[in-house]
């Protein structure tokens, strides 16, 4: 934790040469402290920032108050210097509905399901991809452990397996007569209706998504043990704990803030699941039980072509994912990260 | 002492069995993949029997993919048909004008491109989050960080439109330029550059480095691990995304996912081309991560993450 | 600009200059350019400034030219997919020798082409000149108001009464026409010829469902007389309601799946899974193939395009099928039903010369028979233009078909097909359908309270009334 206030513990004639020196050089240099240096530093960021992100996000949010009625060819700007030309036109047709198209939200039975569907996933998804992350990760950082580097590669790489390909393969292992459960049957278990079970096709979700991201949540794991400082253990030793005492007194405490990025930022990507389901289970079978939040907005939009509605949800999912990453953070301790 | 031992023996057991247990449940699927890729398509749909042994039909399956008229996976050389009398300009479009490339090459260029400017630029917002002090800079952090949990499959409709009036439809700009400034980037960033010391931009100030100079000669050189971690991070956010893409790319610049998704035709999957272009695409990525992993783990990354 | 100035084709070249200002322009334009007033209006200058249509290279503004005559433009775009794609090709040469201009037809992917064409049309700007557009989807999307009224031209050209009568409802609203009729999908049902003689099952005999079903118990225990898979209830349902002259939404748009017509289909198909007749098996997996394969399915009721896909999948099953005109519902019932078929239609945005080359296009390559009946020979696509069911083209011994005059059987059935209400909640409709039937197969709901309960769900979810 080398941050600024780390320096307040160093060696005092350090600080006095330091703000000598400052003193010595005067004006010359911008303080940090204030001036613009942070700005411009900021800037680029800035700038791609305000240009592509900042108009989507405030035109979602101006259509959510309003009707989609058609695409519009009114024009808005029109210029003619006579070396070019220019016309803007209206995007669409639209008719304002005030708050309507929030407050319809709460009849919509399919955004409920989509809701409980999303949270479903999420909720057993998360702490089992986390958990299981985090074995790998202590038990690849066990120092008797060889082929380190080899496990590592192996089991981040599904992070790297395409979309489309991914799901593919497990749309075809999950069928009923399927790879897993052709594995199941012949150790004598009974088979699974992976694809057409509400329940079990959910959790074919659940496992692709594990599946794929588990190695890529251990690495940043993994990275967060390096930095554990040895004393710790050796200290922990010393006070006879056990590994698993070590494991829940020392790893867990000093990994928190790690482990509090990965949920966050593994909750935030499961809510935004959108693709798997739709090539999965065709796009929310059997009867809507995998239709995920992004996918039914996205349904809402592009099939229904209600734009207004989908635009609110869109916001309304925001909100949610909000709550959801303060009540972490919260939760989690520190919120400045 | 015998007793510690030998629990000492299977722990370790314990530990190599739940490890390689692991290793095995991630790649069955990949490696199904792979043979999947060797096999016919009748071959490996086949229910009763589950093949997972290597045939020998890749070479005709990726003939098949690269046959298809409707995208191209892997490029192919140009035709060089005006090259000579058009003077040096032309001969530097005809230059690039030799290899055609497909959807592999687009998707190496376009994250590669990418992964390169948006370090740069996450860097650099990091190093002035971490480093210097001005107004509204906490509300500007927050704002950026909450940008991450903005679901873009939404935002397809009014970023195309944006495209379309600064002109970027069918260009690869379109698919670098709108998440350039990464808000993961930027705060894992802000993270690790607030390890340098003080002192050292102090004393390099003193010396009469610009703050530009502070950025790239002291900061970005310290930063190498996590840089390297980044860059896997960011590489992979671009080489995954699909509907943006899909909309806004014309054919001839497909990346992977959206090639890979013309292979499921209206009334067929062509499974067998999408499994050897699945093995294609894993391809890069190996090698990137064979490459990287090393600073990827001992990066400060996560380490930074810790506060 | 970094992708053209690498992969440029010689015709961009000409055109880069022009892009950079144009560029500079959007920015402004966006920016709000109050400094500029003065030559700012806010009026609808000549509609030929629009974008240009195949331009999915140029942003804004084609031409400053506002030549206002039938001039076309020379170079357009068209989308499709698969063997749709692929037949326009054949069009394209003999198209461009009779008429000039450059037509470029892009073959996307199905699901891909309707996002992105979709995406196109509501944030008004870079769609092709012409697109394909399923008439399932055709009344969403002329709703968007996207689309290009036609009406115009196909009134100047005559040819609207060439086609059949039933193609046009979804292509039309109150204010026009939006797209000129492709191909239909006269149902048949497809069998095999083997597996019928074994089991001394006799096709030409058989002229309802009910004795259909009664043939199919002779089959053995692992034979199955059709497939009704579980994800595709609603095609079936929407097939065999057509046939019998139902409508899912009434003429003033209330919902109507719960009618007594589409009470009678929930039936049937609820009896068919009960007699044990039906394999269950996801429509286009490759099991399903399989089954029609090997003969473990002996039957398959479907659009006359079938015929080229399982021509195309099931080669060495050549000879060895048929065709009959699929059962009636009730005995002396209409024999005549469709299923699937497209249209081809052209985006509001396109600038008038890019849309009167589209049209051109669309009407020699839609519009006249020799055109049609090339794609017919080709790609089995059935013209949706009637002029062409006297052609001795539909004559022709059917290899595939076991030497059966196949063509005159489509031909005949086609010009019976009873007009269908697709709506822009058509997709509603699928989804409910499919639910509930899938709870009345389990035996969980009655045909009757299916029906009524996805009824319910449509009427739900759309603010339409009940009928």
């Amino acid at each position: 934790m080398a941050t600024r206030d780390s320096l307040s513990g160093s060696d005092p004639s350090v600080r006095d040469r330091l703000r000598f020196a400052r003193q010595s050089v005067g004006e010359r240099l911008p303080t940090p402290g204030e001036g613009i240096v942070g700005y411009v530093f900021l800037l680029p960021a800035f700038l791609l920032f305000g240009i592509f992100l900042a108009f989507p996000i405030v035109y979602t949010f101006y259509l959510s108050f309003f009707r989609f009625e058609g695409v519009g060819d009114e024009t808005l700007l029109w210029i003619d210097t006579g070396f070019f030309s220019y016309r803007l036109t209206s995007i669409a047709d639209l008719s304002f509905v005030g708050l309507s198209n929030y407050t319809r939200m709460f009849s919509d039975t399919l955004f409920h399901q989509a809701m409980f569907n999303t949270t479903f996933i999420l909720v057993v998804q998360v702490p089992l991809m986390v958990a299981l992350a985090l074995l790998f990760a202590v038990a690849l950082d066990a120092s008797f452990v060889k082929l380190r580097g080899v496990f590592r590669t192996v089991l981040a790489l599904p992070v790297s397996a395409n979309l489309v390909a991914y799901s593919t393969v497990f749309l075809l292992m999950m069928q009923d007569a399927g790879l897993i459960n052709y594995v199941l049957t012949s150790v004598g278990l009974p088979a699974i209706p992976w694809l057409t079970s509400s329940f079990w096709s959910r959790m074919t979700i659940v496992g692709a998504v594990t599946w794929r991201w588990t190695g890529y949540n251990m690495i940043i794991l993994l990275a967060g043990l390096q930095n554990v400082p040895k004393q710790l253990y050796e200290a922990a030793e010393i006070d006879g704990a056990n590994r698993i005492e070590k494991f829940w007194y020392v790893t867990i405490p000093q990994l928190r803030p790690v482990l509090l990025f990965v949920f966050v930022t593994s909750t935030i990507g499961t809510f935004k699941l959108f693709s798997e389901p739709v090539i999965i289970n065709g796009g929310g079978a059997p009867l809507d039980s995998t239709i995920t939040i992004v996918q039914y907005i996205y349904q809402t939009a592009f099939i229904d072509f209600r734009l207004g509605y989908a635009s609110a949800l869109t916001y309304v999912l925001i909100a949610i994912v909000s709550v959801f990453s303060a009540i972490q953070l919260n939760i989690g301790g520190e919120s400045d990260a | 002492m015998r007793e510690e031992t030998r629990r000492e023996a299977v722990w370790q057991f314990l530990t190599y069995a739940f490890i390689i247990l692991g290793a095995v449940v991630t790649l069955v699927p990949l490696y199904w993949i792979f043979v999947a890729s060797t096999l016919k398509e009748s071959e490996f749909l086949s229910s009763t029997d589950p093949t997972l042994v290597p045939g020998d039909s890749f070479l005709s399956n990726f003939a098949a993919l690269r046959a298809r008229d409707n995208v191209q996976f892997v490029g192919h050389v140009g035709e060089m048909t005006h090259y000579i009398d058009l003077g040096p300009i032309y001969i530097a479009y005809d230059f690039w004008n030799l290899w055609n490339m497909g959807a592999i090459e687009s998707s190496i260029f376009v994250a590669g491109v990418y992964t390169i400017l948006s370090l740069l630029l996450c860097s650099m917002a990091g190093f002035a989050f971490a480093k210097y002090e001005f107004r509204f800079k906490q509300p500007i952090f927050y704002a950026i960080l909450a940008t991450l949990i903005l679901p873009i499959q939404l935002l397809v409709i009014p970023l195309f439109l944006l495209m379309s009036q600064i002109g970027l439809t069918n260009s690869y700009w379109a698919i670098i330029l709108p998440w350039l400034a990464n808000p993961l980037g930027i705060f894992l960033m802000r993270q690790n550059m607030r390890s340098i010391p003080d002192a050292l931009l102090e004393s390099a100030r003193m010396d009469g480095a610009t703050e530009f100079q502070l950025y790239y000669k002291i900061a970005l050189p310290t930063m190498k691990s996590s840089l390297a971690a980044l860059s896997i991070i960011l590489f992979l956010f671009q080489w995954n995304l699909f509907l943006f893409p899909l909309v806004i790319l014309d054919q001839g610049k497909y990346t992977i996912p959206v090639a890979i998704n013309q292979l499921v035709g209206a009334q067929r999957v062509y499974y067998d081309q999408i499994m050897v272009a699945a093995t294609l695409s894993i391809i890069p990525i190996f090698v990137l991560f064979l490459f990287l992993q090393k600073q990827f783990v001992s990066g400060i990354l996560a380490g930074s993450v810790k506060e | 600009m970094l992708n053209t100035s690498l992969r440029m084709t010689n015709n961009d070249r000409r055109s880069v200059g022009r892009r950079t200002v144009l560029k500079g322009a959007g920015i402004a334009g966006l920016a709000g350019l109050a400094g500029l007033a003065g030559c700012v209006g806010t009026g609808d200058p000549a509609p030929e400034t629009t974008e240009s249509g195949g331009g999915s290279t140029e942003s804004s503004g084609g031409s400053t030219t506002t030549s206002a005559g039938p001039a076309m433009a020379d170079e357009i775009e068209v989308w499709g997919w698969d063997v749709a794609a692929r037949a326009m090709d054949l069009i394209d040469d003999p198209y461009e020798e009779a008429n000039g201009g450059d037509v470029s037809i892009n073959q996307i992917g199905r699901a891909d082409l309707k996002d992105r064409f979709k995406s196109r049309l509501l944030s008004g700007t870079g769609a092709p000149a012409a697109s394909m557009m399923e008439s399932v989807d055709a009344a969403s999307w002329v709703d968007t108001g996207g689309l290009r009224d036609i009406s115009g031209w196909l009134e100047e050209s005559g040819i609207k009464g060439d086609f059949v009568e039933g193609k046009w409802g979804p292509l039309e609203n109150d204010e026009g026409t939006y797209a000129l009729p492709w191909d239909i999908g006269p149902v048949v049902t497809f069998y095999r010829r083997s597996v019928m003689e074994e089991n001394d099952i006799d096709v030409s005999s058989v002229e309802t469902w009910d004795q259909y079903i009664e043939e199919g118990k002779k089959l053995p225990d692992d034979q199955y007389l059709l497939n009704l898979p579980s994800n595709d209830y609603d095609g079936l349902w929407r097939m065999m309601l057509r046939q019998i002259g139902g409508q899912p939404f009434t003429a003033n748009g209330a919902v109507n799946v719960a009618s007594d017509k589409s009470l009678q289909v929930a039936r049937i198909l609820k009896e068919i899974r009960d007699s044990g007749i039906a394999n269950d098996l996801a429509s286009w997996s490759s099991g399903w193939f399989t089954a029609f394969g090997d003969g473990t399915t002996a039957s398959l009721t479907a659009g006359a395009w079938m015929e080229g896909t399982l021509k195309a999948e099931l080669g060495d099953t050549s000879g060895d099928w048929g065709v009959f005109k699929p059962p009636a519902v009730e005995s002396g019932g209409s024999r005549a039903t469709n299923w699937g078929g497209s249209n081809l239609t052209i985006p509001a945005q396109v600038s008038d010369e890019v849309a009167r080359r589209a049209w051109d296009y669309m009407a020699y390559t839609l519009g006249t028979e020799e055109s049609q009946l090339t794609m017919y020979r080709e790609y089995g696509l059935f013209p949706a233009l009637e002029t062409t069911y006297e052609s001795d083209a539909f004559d022709q011994p059917n290899e595939f078909l076991g030497g059966q005059e196949a063509g005159r059987i489509y031909a005949e059935i086609a010009p019976e097909i009873a007009p269908y209400r697709y709506t822009v909640d058509t997709p509603e409709v699928t989804q409910a359908i499919n639910s509930h039937f899938r709870d009345m197969m389990a035996g969980d709901k009655t045909p009757k309270e299916a029906v009524d309960a996805a009824a319910q769900q449509v009427a739900d979810r759309t603010d339409r009334d009940l009928a």
